[in-house]
């Protein structure tokens, strides 16, 4: 299946403003973040503890909604889906 | 009005907007690229999750304080120190739904609208750090 991922301020400048990412069915959150991880050491590093928890300043959201990295993590996503991915807001 | 946009905000515009005969206070709220030692700022936004978030706030603050209209407009793009950032325009028969739903709008915009700066100085760009969650 193919998710449609969105990056923001200093994750943009990581992984672009958009991509797509194919993943085996039934990926969750985590799989994808995963994923990019994968190719890429500085979102890694950017997203990650060392210990391999996410970092408390990762935001996401699921199809515009906000979601819970303590309990919404491991949820699983569909072909199609957008995941956006951010640190915490500053605006105003 | 809700408006993100890379053009420089007009808030004589918005308080046009906001008068009426049933009005007796319009309140504004301009934020501005403050020097502090940088040469300029540059602001981003999830525009679609942004224009939605601020409609919600906006929809808020007027059965709240039951203003008779409330304006936001939030700049993107490239800003020079001086430039306006934000501009909230509230009116209301009177005075304190006024100023409370300015305020309103203004706390809940920086804490739950997808926008983010970075100064920029002779050293470099630098995200400013956000509280909102």
């Amino acid at each position: 299946m193919r998710i449609k991922v969105l990056a923001f301020a200093g994750f943009r400048e990581i992984l672009g403003r958009e991509c797509m990412v194919e993943l085996k069915e039934d990926a969750s959150v985590r799989g994808l973040l995963d994923e990019l991880a994968s190719g890429s050491p500085r979102f890694r590093e950017a997203a990650f503890e060392p210990s391999g928890l996410l970092r408390d300043y990762v935001l996401l959201m699921v199809n515009r909604k906000r979601i819970d990295p303590e309990k919404d993590l491991f949820q699983s996503l569909s072909d199609g889906d957008e995941l956006a991915i951010f640190p915490p807001l500053a605006g105003g | 009005m809700i408006e993100i946009t890379d053009e420089a905000l007009s808030l004589e515009r918005m308080m046009q907007r906001a008068r009426s005969s049933e009005v007796g206070a319009v309140v504004s709220f301009l934020g501005t690229v403050r020097d502090d030692g940088i040469e300029g700022m540059e602001v981003e936004a999830f525009r679609d999750a942004a224009l939605a978030e601020l409609e919600a706030i906006r929809q808020e603050a007027m059965s709240r304080f039951s203003l008779i209209a409330a304006e936001v407009a939030h700049r993107t793009g490239s800003l020079e120190v001086g430039e306006s950032i934000v501009a909230i325009v509230c009116s209301a028969p009177h005075r304190d739904e006024a100023f409370s739903g300015c305020r309103y709008i203004l706390e809940e915009l920086k804490s739950r609208a997808p926008l983010w700066k970075k100064e920029i100085s002779e050293k470099g760009g630098n995200w400013v750090e956000g509280h909102g969650r």
